[in-house]
């Protein structure tokens, strides 16, 4: 006797393939095929050939806000990391409710529209807002110009990325065996050497994932620096976005934007070797 | 040590709630320039947004395109992410990576593709287009979270309810179907958000007709700060406040009710 | 015998690896038979291949005379309670207990109440209310059995049900299972890798090692006739020796440890002069003393460790290499100490061969 399978796991292959082609068809349709024209259109506008690819790479305008957008997604990495492992780590300590709370205001923020987010930055730093305000009321004299600098648009940039530093520190945090810091603590590690020698080592993976990710995100940020940022320290997306806007540049506009991907791809390339990247968006 | 680091964490909590609490004032400022403190305080520009086409019509344009945004993802990603889940086959690798794909494309190289893209399928500045490409920046998120809840799901269940008498149709509709209800919802809303908020794309192709609320919020921001921004920013900042605090406001009222009731009747009702 | 539910040369591969080594099994109506097991014995996949859930690669299941070849599992009309018990958890004790009734096209109001009733008979009256996460564990493995009974099955599996359970609790669900399946009658088959389940639960056991059954038979036949050293291991305590046949028609044999023995004559594999054979000696069967006992066949041995139950002791001492446990009974242990050199001893009808 022989019956074809009916188990609840295997049934004939062509069932998963069934149930994927219409979203394969469509991401093929309406993702891959725009971003094939991208391709397409860097080599092509306005004449055939690697023109594009060769005037941005070597003008002085492109390489300059490449280094930028490097420079700046390393700072605002940096940054994310130096606001959120103190606040990780608190919340490992506080108590549970504080920690549900804090937990909360981070899902709060993370949730609000990076819109908002970057407006309430506009508000904060603004020529009449708070921050001014609070200058100028302890004794500081004139405020100095915050809007539209690197400042302004790293800092909101901080603000909007942080969460996912955080959450990606606090996962790994909260899966510490807490005898693991009690017997460490045992053997005489004390404040620093026992943040050294057994946190930050435990932690690491949780940097490394939250600090490539914000670092990839933001390569590709277009909204906040072009709203809050100094208009003579672009970032690549805001310079690609102006290519098409503004001049109506295609071809180069379109050789950028492939240049930019190709970065962001190797970086998570990379990563995906190491680690898997549904791991490092789960 | 412990101290400074307990210091900066505090630093940390009052930087990522400052500028989500300043918007609120600000809306009520009677100033239309971002003054602080707010001379006076009024209800004035919610009257006016509430009123404002200009302002109302990108709104509606934003939940319609998140609204079908979030049908068409929702209708594509859950029979693949089963087909992800439950089978092994060849290939199913490559097809994972695909799904999330769109998550490593920046957001402006995507905008450039769909700008010329829907340029020559007549789709640029129409709400389907920015439905379509939507419904793309939507399917890794919408994946991931669903995919996590998949895998956790019992088999057990299913296999009970066939011994129990249910055709695999039937399993799917009284069982599997019910028990991910939470996880298809939360998914789905995801999709939702992730269409209302997109900024990017929508910038490039969504035109006059098609203006979605992100949108006319950029340019308006971008145009030296309408007042108006400051009450979308608020509504915006207390819809998520309150989907978020409601359970939380509700499981603490029913402990304290379930304290409360526990004092007034005898132990052994409990 | 009438045979109801009936295994014949059931088979089972994955790829090249053998789960079932052709697998004959007959169960009588009414009967509780046990899978008893390691885990990858091939118990649980002779169940889910009972319950449909797997295919046979070759070899029939029937039951009474109707093949199930080709019926899906929502047709087998088997119940089957599972280890986690697999309740839904968006329906109330009496909606899961309806469940199998709402499949029969039984009205809601009749099947809820046929849902109350078998409730109350597996202890649960007034709990129907309830979601499975507002149950204790005992109780969301009654409401398991009453949903896997309510809707008269021709079979009853149960897949290591009371694994998740702690030791009070299993205890007082064995005795609740065994009420509930002799007050119905139904044909169960329970699956369990804990020996004692089975010896107090079962009509018969069947033994499975490696994708084989080893030995079918009642409880206490196969604690005291273990045909195989797989089963006469598995199934409680033992001493296995080493021996060679010396002269099968006298039936003798040769050990290092306990030297020139004979053996029981029941059950006996069929043997041959010099064939290696292992010999099965219970702890409970053997005495200890400080001098060989007339009459009894005796070996020596060294005290090592003596370990107190309060109402018995294990004797654990050597003999050479090789380790020999004894179990005492009330007073006989207060005589030795550790280190004590000591004589087993044990009648030639506790000892039974089997094979290598």
């Amino acid at each position: 006797m022989s019956t074809a399978p009916r188990s609840l796991t295997d049934r004939p292959t062509l069932w998963p393939w069934l149930l994927l082609t219409p979203l394969a068809l469509y991401l093929a349709i309406f993702f891959l095929v725009p971003l094939a024209q991208v391709a397409w259109m860097s080599v092509s506008e306005p004449t055939p050939g690697f023109g594009n690819y060769a005037d941005a790479l070597t003008g002085t305008l492109f390489r300059k806000v490449m280094l930028n957008t490097f420079f700046t997604a390393a700072l605002v990495a940096f940054c994310c990391l130096l606001v959120g492992y103190p606040l990780a780590w608190l919340m490992t300590k506080t108590t549970p409710a504080r920690a549900t709370a804090i937990l909360l205001l981070i899902t709060m923020s993370f949730w609000t529209s990076f819109l908002v987010r970057t407006y309430a930055w506009m508000v904060l730093l603004g020529r009449n807002g708070p921050v001014a305000w609070a200058i100028e009321a302890l004794g500081y004299g004139e405020p100095p110009q915050m809007l539209f600098t690197r400042f302004a648009s790293t800092l909101a940039m901080v603000h909007i990325l942080a969460p996912y530093m955080i959450m990606n520190i606090y996962s790994v945090m909260t899966k510490i065996d807490p005898a693991l810091i009690r017997s460490a603590e045992s053997m005489g590690a004390r404040g620093g050497s026992l943040m050294r020698h057994v946190y930050l080592p435990l932690t690491a993976p949780g940097i490394a994932n939250g600090a490539v990710l914000v670092f990839v995100i933001c390569l590709g940020f277009y909204v906040t620096p072009v709203l809050l940022g100094s208009p003579r320290e672009q970032m690549a997306a805001g310079l690609i976005g102006r290519q098409i806007e503004e001049f109506l540049a295609f071809g180069p506009g379109s050789a950028m934007a492939m240049i930019l991907l190709a970065v962001t791809l190797v970086i998570l390339a990379v990563y995906h070797r190491r680690f898997g990247l549904d791991r490092l968006y789960g | 040590m412990n101290a400074s680091l307990r210091l900066i964490g505090i630093f940390a909590i009052v930087f990522i709630a400052a500028p989500l609490l300043i918007v609120v004032p600000m809306s009520l400022s009677t100033s239309a320039s971002l003054q602080f403190p707010p001379p006076g305080l009024w209800l004035g520009y919610y009257a006016s947004y509430f009123t404002d086409m200009s302002w109302l019509r990108p709104t509606w344009n934003s939940l319609v395109i998140a609204f079908f945004t979030t049908l068409l993802t929702m209708a594509l990603v859950v029979p693949a992410t089963f087909a992800l889940v439950r089978h092994r086959f060849y290939g199913k690798s490559v097809a994972n990576l695909m799904m999330l794909m769109p998550l490593a494309v920046p957001h402006i190289v995507m905008a450039v593709g769909y700008y010329s893209y829907f340029g020559d399928l007549r789709l640029v500045f129409s709400k389907t287009g920015v439905v379509l490409a939507h419904t793309c920046l939507s399917v890794p998120i919408t994946f991931l979270v669903l995919s996590a809840n998949l895998k956790g799901f019992d088999r057990n269940l299913e296999r009970a309810a066939r011994s129990l008498g249910a055709t695999p149709r039937q399993v799917f509709v009284h069982i599997t179907l019910p028990i991910l209800r939470p996880s298809l919802t939360i998914s789905a809303l995801f999709a939702f958000i992730q269409s209302f908020d997109e900024t990017v794309v929508a910038l490039f192709i969504s035109g006059r007709d098609a203006e979605t609320l992100p949108r006319k919020m950029f340019d308006s921001i971008r145009q030296e700060a309408d007042p108006v921004i400051a009450v979308i920013s608020t509504l915006l900042f207390l819809i998520v406040a309150l989907a978020l605090l409601a359970p939380h406001a509700m499981r603490l009222t029913r402990r304290m009710l379930a304290t409360a009731s526990r004092r007034t009747t005898p132990r052994d009702q409990t | 015998m009438t045979s109801y539910l009936t295994l014949s040369g059931v088979n089972k591969q994955y790829g090249a690896f053998t789960a079932l080594d052709h697998v004959d099994l007959d169960v009588e109506k009414g009967e509780f038979v046990t899978f008893l097991g390691p885990s990858g014995s091939g118990k649980t996949t002779t169940l889910m291949i009972i319950a449909g859930f797997e295919d046979a690669t070759d070899g029939a299941v029937e039951v009474a005379g109707q093949s199930l070849a080709g019926l899906a599992p929502q047709d087998r009309n088997i119940g089957i309670v599972f280890q986690n018990y697999a309740l839904f958890p968006h329906k109330t004790a009496a909606e899961n207990v309806y469940f199998p009734l709402q499949m029969r096209s039984v009205k809601r109001a009749e099947g809820l109440a046929r849902a109350e009733e078998m409730l109350t008979l597996v202890g649960l009256e007034g709990f129907g209310h309830r979601y499975p996460k507002e149950l204790s564990g005992g109780q969301q493995q009654r409401v398991a059995l009453a949903r896997a009974l309510v809707f008269e099955p021709d079979l009853l599996l149960l897949d290591e049900p009371l694994g998740a359970l702690d030791k009070n609790l299993r205890e007082q669900m064995q005795i609740e299972i065994k009420r509930i399946q002799r007050k119905l009658g139904v044909t169960t088959i329970f699956v369990t890798h804990d020996q004692s389940e089975a010896m107090s639960m079962s009509d018969r056991i069947v033994v499975f090692d490696k994708g084989n059954i080893q030995q079918a038979g009642r409880p206490l036949d196969i604690y005291h006739r273990p045909q195989t050293r797989f089963v006469a291991d598995f199934i409680g305590e033992t001493n296995l020796f080493d021996a060679t046949v010396t002269d099968a028609a006298a039936r003798r044999a040769q050990s290092p440890v306990l030297g020139e023995v004979s053996y029981a004559a029941e059950g006996l594999p069929a043997l041959a002069d010099g064939q290696e054979v292992a010999l099965v000696l219970r702890p409970e069967q053997m005495k200890l003393s400080r001098d060989p006992v007339p009459g009894r066949m005796n070996a020596a041995m060294t005290v090592e460790t003596i370990v107190n139950f309060g109402d018995s002791a294990l004797v654990i001492g050597r003999h050479g290499g090789t380790p020999i446990r004894v179990r005492l009974h009330g007073a006989d242990v207060v005589i030795l100490k550790e280190g004590d050199a000591a004589t087993v001893s044990w009648t030639e009808d506790a000892v039974y061969v089997v094979t290598r």
